[in-house]
């Protein structure tokens, strides 16, 4: 019988284990912002720098239909502008391919 | 059969008690005014003691035991303030009415009744004959709806903004700042105290994002109590819950990245 106290372990084992498996880190942030009329534009915040934003970017405009940008921000790192009402859209979307997880997404906005 | 004895007295000390209620809620009222702004409405302090009663009959609806329902009526009959001896021997005599009632209930394992049958007749039996907490039961906060109004075509008026603040014991200044970040907009308080924010938003928008502050800074996050305060402390927002102790650090309120929407020109033409 082996004694527990002597068994190494590593307290830091999970953790490294946990940041293998999605590199999604922190929330993302879902906004809506009103411009003229009655028109809307959709912001992506937060998504690790890890994703290709551009690829994400592209993927989007296809299956949402409209269009999209990657904005450099000094402070906030790449945003994701969608324009229109996408906030339903984007959440879908970014749960079903897996880049991040329900609890990681924070919807603003009305 | 001991029930239908015990109903109709239970009726009549309900009833009792109603009015009693009423005289307490009128003396909290004057207690209350006195203790906060003299400026407060007679609604709020009232709207402030349906919060009470309805805390205490949510404690009350989530027991699932008899035995603990029953301590838990006598909690509520005991959060009644300053009651007068005679009523409490009847409420007492209620009470132990129960208890032998529950008591007749285990002795006899083929009663007619499931638990679940006895707790919705008596919740229907207080709803009958106290149909002003019928209303306020289910919400947690008794709250007046945001009044709304379009102010031309771009800006919204927020008219009960003030109201709506204290009612929340919030200061205005916390709660413009979520609005005006989550909405994505900017906006600022007029000559009336009303709040005029920029593009357009319906009742049912601001109410939802009202939902956010009150889940994310006004109710407790372990019990769910509306009777908390909200302290900076080294540049931290904590709320502190006044039932229950617990004392935890709330998100700051960030508007976060901010899409160019105005005219580009006009801001390059501002820079420059």
């Amino acid at each position: 019988m082996s004694i527990q106290n002597l068994n190494t372990f590593d307290p830091f084992a999970d953790a490294i284990k946990g940041a293998d498996d999605d590199v999604q880190d922190g929330l993302v942030h879902i906004r809506i912002q009103q411009r003229n009329g009655r028109k809307t534009l959709t912001t992506v915040q937060g998504l690790s720098a890890e994703y290709d934003l551009k690829k994400i970017v592209r993927s989007c405009k296809k299956e949402f239909a409209c269009n999209g940008t990657v904005i450099e921000h000094p402070e906030y790192g790449e945003v994701l502008q969608l324009q229109g009402d996408q906030r339903e859209n984007i959440c879908q979307w970014l749960t079903k391919v897996g880049l991040a997880k329900s609890d990681q997404l924070k919807v603003h906005g009305f | 059969m001991d029930g239908e004895d015990f109903d109709p007295t239970l009726l009549k000390k309900k009833k009792k008690k109603k009015t009693f209620d009423l005289d307490a809620a009128l003396g909290l009222d004057d207690g209350s005014k006195k203790e906060e702004t003299k400026e407060v409405a007679n609604e709020d302090a009232t709207a402030a003691n349906e919060i009470d009663d309805n805390l205490d009959l949510e404690s009350f609806g989530k027991k699932k035991k008899k035995k603990k329902k029953a301590i838990n009526l006598d909690d509520l009959e005991g959060a009644l303030p300053k009651v007068e001896g005679e009523e409490t021997q009847g409420e007492e005599k209620t009470g132990e009415s129960m208890d032998a009632d529950e008591g007749a209930d285990v002795d006899a394992p083929a009663a007619d009744y499931t638990y679940d049958e006895l707790l919705k007749r008596i919740f229907s039996i207080i709803l009958d004959k106290n149909p002003e907490m019928a209303a306020g039961r289910k919400p947690k906060f008794v709250m007046r709806p945001p009044q709304v109004l379009r102010v031309g075509t771009k800006k919204t008026s927020f008219a009960n903004f003030l109201d709506i603040a204290r009612t929340l014991h919030r200061l205005p200044k916390h709660l413009l700042d979520f609005l005006l970040a989550e909405l994505g907009t900017s906006g600022s308080l007029d000559g009336n105290q009303q709040l005029i924010i920029k593009g357009r938003f319906q009742p049912k928008q601001i109410e939802n994002v009202l939902r956010r502050y009150i889940k994310e800074y006004v109710t407790c996050h372990t019990c769910r109590s509306p009777e908390t305060i909200l302290q900076k402390d080294t540049r931290i927002f904590f709320l502190q819950c006044e039932s229950c102790g617990s004392r935890c650090s709330v998100a700051s309120i960030k508007s976060g990245f901010q899409a160019v929407t105005g005219k580009r020109a006009a801001i390059r033409a501002k820079t420059t």
